[in-house]
């Protein structure tokens, strides 16, 4: 239901409704800006990141229908280009390994509680069950925004095998997650 | 081209793809179940986001740009501007202080993509062409052919010791009051100092507007009050030490009577 009222508002937006806009900006505003500081670390940096996935979407560019699955896949991944973009430009120095944090970090306990709660548990339940290898593709690969040059670099692996290692950790985050939302223990 | 296969969803992910490989792409993920798995699980990887709290002013920021058209155009003119209340149409710098005017009142709609194109009008006529402006106006929906606004233009004088001239534009409009200046011969700036506008009635000043002077002394602002009640009697600028004053501190440089 969310994701129907999410294209009838993306619907909306490319007959050129500003309201439209505005309220898919309010829908996703905290998480999307949240994202992005994840992946910038730079506040600035995320908000440029956000205003050029608003443009983009209000002008049409990399059009979005059902076909393309779930809306918010669609957003989070031009939100990530439009972050590693700018990322790269800013070109600040490979972040150091030991400043790699633990991905699904957090003392829960402490830390706000964030309004994608449910979603957040049910990924980071997928991502611990994951090997500290596998994890730190992720986040090389998927937060990062790293190239699999840097990578190869940063994990001291022959550049033809980052691919496929980056493939095999969303391959087990996949199936983790598929066991985290069954409810059941993972699978294999 | 060769055939997409499931070897390709990293750099589908990554956004390398051309729109042709996307297409192609997305030819595959209709039929691989396995793919599409693996691109929804990637879609949840977001969440994993502490919460963070927005900076103060974004969402008007980002809406403004994104809804100002002349935005893909390289405004050079608009660069000047520098107005400062209602801070919508520029990106400011989120440190300044906020104005009075809260920037997401929801002005009536196509307000904010045509301000600055008055703005720009006027510079570009100096003020001499009411005309276009009163075109301008009657395009903002609410009311079609019939709205009425009135048109005031008005040269500032100078005080003694200040070189610089100003040229103001007053638009009355229902019970909104729109004030464009424009100055030249400006002198530089030092510090955090700004020009600020001020409307008096009987001695009494509100803040209508800031601008700072570019390498060649121009500058100009665009002001909007949405609810004017008063019949203000003067204009004025005063030079002041930093922008944001409910009261003017600096001496006037320019003034005249509305
Ligand atoms: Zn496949």
């Amino acid at each position: 239901m969310e994701n129907s009222s999410d294209f009838m508002l993306y619907r909306l937006i490319q007959d050129k409704d500003k309201d439209a806009l505005e309220q898919l900006y309010d829908r996703y505003e905290k998480i999307l800006f949240s994202f992005l500081l994840k992946m910038t670390e730079d506040r600035a940096l995320a908000e440029e990141a956000m205003q050029e996935v608003f443009i983009k979407i209000w002008r049409g560019t990399g059009e979005y229908d059902e076909s393309k699955g779930k809306f918010t896949s669609w957003l989070f991944t031009m939100s990530r280009n439009s972050a590693i973009d700018l990322i790269r430009k800013r070109k600040k120095p490979t972040v150091p390994l030991d400043e790699i944090n633990d991905m699904a970090d957090g003392d829960s306990s402490v830390e706000q509680k964030a309004e994608w709660q449910e979603q957040k548990d049910q990924i980071q339940t997928a991502v611990e069950r994951l090997s500290a290898e596998q994890q730190k593709m992720i986040q090389l690969f998927y937060f990062k925004g790293h190239t699999h040059e840097a990578i190869a670099e940063i994990c001291d692996l022959p550049l033809g095998t980052v691919k496929s290692r980056i493939r095999l950790a969303l391959g087990k985050l996949k199936k983790s997650l598929h066991g985290v939302q069954e409810g059941g223990a993972i699978d294999d | 081209m060769t055939k997409m296969n499931c070897d390709h969803v990293i750099d589908y992910l990554n956004g390398t793809f051309t729109e042709e490989e996307m297409r192609e792409f997305q030819l595959h993920l209709n039929s691989c179940e396995d793919c599409r798995e693996l691109v929804e699980a990637v879609g949840e990887l977001p969440y994993l986001a502490e919460a963070a709290e927005p900076p103060a002013g974004m969402k008007a920021r980002i809406l403004a740009n994104v809804f100002d058209e002349s935005h893909q155009q390289e405004p050079v003119k608009e660069e000047t501007i520098k107005a400062q209340e209602p801070s919508i149409e520029a990106a400011q710098p989120a440190a300044k202080p906020a104005p009075k005017v809260v920037p997401m009142v929801k002005p009536p709609k196509e307000r904010i993509w045509w301000r600055p194109m008055i703005a720009a009008v006027l510079l570009v006529s100096l003020l001499g062409n009411a005309y276009a402006l009163m075109q301008l106006s009657d395009d903002d929906g609410d009311g079609g052919a019939q709205t009425e606004a009135a048109f005031q233009s008005i040269d500032l004088q100078a005080s003694e010791s200040f070189g610089g001239t100003a040229k103001a534009a007053l638009v009355r409009e229902g019970d909104s009051l729109e004030v464009v200046v424009q100055g030249e011969g400006l002198q530089a700036l030092s510090g955090s100092e700004v020009y600020q506008i001020w409307l008096l009635k009987d001695g009494q000043p509100i803040p209508a507007g800031a601008f700072e002077a570019d390498a060649g002394g121009q500058g100009a602002a665009f002001y909007q009050l949405e609810q004017n009640t008063e019949e203000w009697d003067t204009i004025a600028i005063t030079l002041e030490p930093e922008a944001g004053n409910e009261l003017p501190e600096g001496e006037i440089v320019l003034s005249a009577g509305l």
